[in-house]
């Protein structure tokens, strides 16, 4: 297994707030990996500085071994880097298939398009009946599923997943899930951010903990799951 | 038949407002930014017409046309690119520097009086339709007004740039991370405002015969406000609000009693703040903008 991103010493400030302070994750091509945190972690903010958002203040981003700091967003969706962000940010005027062709911004390929607009309508069938409907008119969960479409429309190498459960009905996230893990076999590899500590044990191959800026424990999802302190860690007891 | 007339006086306003207020609303659209240069590009366009007077019509439309798309690529390449990430405010200030130092550029170079000018003066006469008298300028400006808004539909429905254009102006951060190149659509938004100036331009030479460095100012002012009582950062909405500013205007001239018509721009404006208070996001509502990254 290869070194797909590797995030050394990362530290971010928003005017002037430290929100990570020297984080260090490294993810593997492949794997499944999730960030927990209590609200304010910093959870949102390392996705968001990976995907090109922010700007670190000292620290070290590399993907595939290639320093990838202060590259624009829309060039790291062409390195193969796509962010779901929290709160799905769907293009609400615009059409479901507006959306999902949107994804493939970046591509080349008329014909692989094609091929993965059929690969996204018959992942997500839902998407296939609202396909010539305006965005916004979607529910919840579709309007996720959406997101995530359109984010695999960039053909990612690294997909980033921000809070995916949020205010979905447990049997919508069962099938998200269900989804995360069909696409790693397709040998997609996924950062997602819960907040769900038991769902995202349950899915990930490996686990970070962030607390108030900085990882606090850290390991694969089986042995996490057996830590007695695990509560603390993420409650923040555990320095 | 009086009526059918004030009708097309009417529409001819309210076309020209509606292009004004276009080429302000998609600025705002993509950038959060109120550009009041915007009236400089009106005025590069109408000054090119007449530094090129003498040559064919068609070398000095496009000429000025490729004039002020120029000039707009340049304002946002060295005054706006740079301070793209600055607050909305900052913005707009910016955005006057611009306006007062194009204006005093054109001072310099032609002076600061009115200058006759002469574009396509057959468009002066009018078309007998019947008793109806159908001044011809009236017709052509409605006529390219919907050549342009059927052109601009198209661009935004069909084409990919138009596409990302449109997701832009809904979401900006969002944008970037499906892959849109953000200068591109920046810049394409302003050269698609410069088109709009120089058709603005045509129609006020045409109309006026003069021109001046500050004759790009008050049209602007009127894109302004017709944007918000369109509904800043919706596309329709500024063009109806443009539609509608315009013939409100004509019939106010119209119909207020002749000792208030002097007046009228009191009424406009008056009718306008009422109708804001009572509907403050405007015409056409689009989700609140969020602050650009």
């Amino acid at each position: 297994m290869s070194v797909l991103l590797s995030v050394d010493d990362l530290h971010v400030s928003y005017g002037g707030i430290a929100a990570l302070k020297g984080v260090s994750i490294s993810i593997d091509d492949g794997e499944l990996v999730a960030i927990v945190g209590p609200n304010g972690a910093g959870k949102s903010t390392l996705l968001r500085t990976i995907a090109g958002l922010n700007v670190p203040r000292q620290g070290s981003l590399l993907l595939r071994g290639k320093p990838i700091i202060g590259l624009a967003p829309e060039r790291l969706v062409a390195d193969g880097i796509s962010l779901v962000p929290e709160g799905r940010h769907i293009f609400g005027s615009l059409t479901v298939e507006e959306n999902i062709r949107l994804g493939a911004t970046t591509r080349t390929g008329r014909l692989a398009v094609k091929t993965d607009i059929e690969r996204m309508l018959s992942l997500f069938p839902i998407l296939k009946a609202r396909f010539r409907q305006r965005a916004g008119q979607l529910s919840g969960g579709e309007q996720q599923m959406l997101a995530i479409a359109r984010a695999l429309m960039a053909a990612p190498r690294l997909l980033l997943l921000d809070e995916p459960s949020l205010g979905l009905a447990p049997l919508i996230v069962d099938a998200l899930y269900e989804t995360f893990t069909e696409l790693r076999t397709g040998g997609l590899t996924v950062l997602v951010v819960e907040q769900s500590i038991r769902r995202a044990l349950r899915a990930a191959d490996r686990a970070y903990v962030l607390h108030t800026g900085r990882i606090v424990l850290s390991g694969r999802s089986e042995e996490l799951r057996q830590v007695d302190n695990f509560d603390q860690a993420y409650f923040g007891a555990v320095t | 038949m009086n009526l059918v007339q004030t009708a097309i006086d009417a529409i001819n306003l309210g076309a020209i407002y509606a292009l004004a207020a276009l080429g302000v609303g998609l600025i705002f659209s993509v950038m959060n930014l109120i550009n009041f240069a915007h009236g400089e590009l009106i005025t590069a366009a109408a000054f090119t017409v007449y530094a090129l007077d003498g040559q064919p019509v068609g070398i000095r439309l496009g000429a000025a046309v490729v004039a002020a798309v120029c000039l707009a690529l340049v304002m946002e390449r060295v005054a706006f690119r740079p301070l793209r990430k600055a607050n909305p405010a900052t913005l707009l200030v910016t955005s006057f520097a611009v306006s007062y130092l194009v204006q005093h550029l054109v001072v310099l170079i032609f002076g600061a009086r009115p200058i006759g000018v002469s574009l396509l003066p057959e468009l002066s006469e009018s078309a007998a339709l019947g008793e109806l008298r159908l001044p011809l300028l009236e017709i052509a400006t409605i006529a390219v007004t919907l050549a342009l808004l059927a052109a601009m539909t198209f661009f935004f429905r069909r084409r990919p740039l138009g596409i990302q254009m449109r997701a832009a102006a809904e979401d900006f951060t969002m944008a970037r991370l499906v892959g849109i190149k953000a200068n591109r659509v920046i810049a394409a938004a302003f050269a698609m405002s410069g088109i709009l100036a120089a058709v603005l331009a045509f129609y006020q030479v045409a109309q006026s015969g003069t021109i001046s460095y500050r004759m790009g100012v008050d049209l602007v002012l009127v894109a302004f406000v017709s944007a918000v009582v369109g509904g800043m950062g919706s596309l329709t909405g500024a063009a109806l609000g443009g539609m509608l500013v315009g013939m409100t205007s004509v019939a106010l001239q119209t119909f207020l009693p002749p000792t208030w018509r002097p007046y009228r721009d009191a009424f406009l404006f008056g009718l306008f703040i009422a109708f804001l208070i009572g509907r403050p996001q405007g015409l056409v509502f689009r989700k609140a903008h969020r602050v650009r990254i």
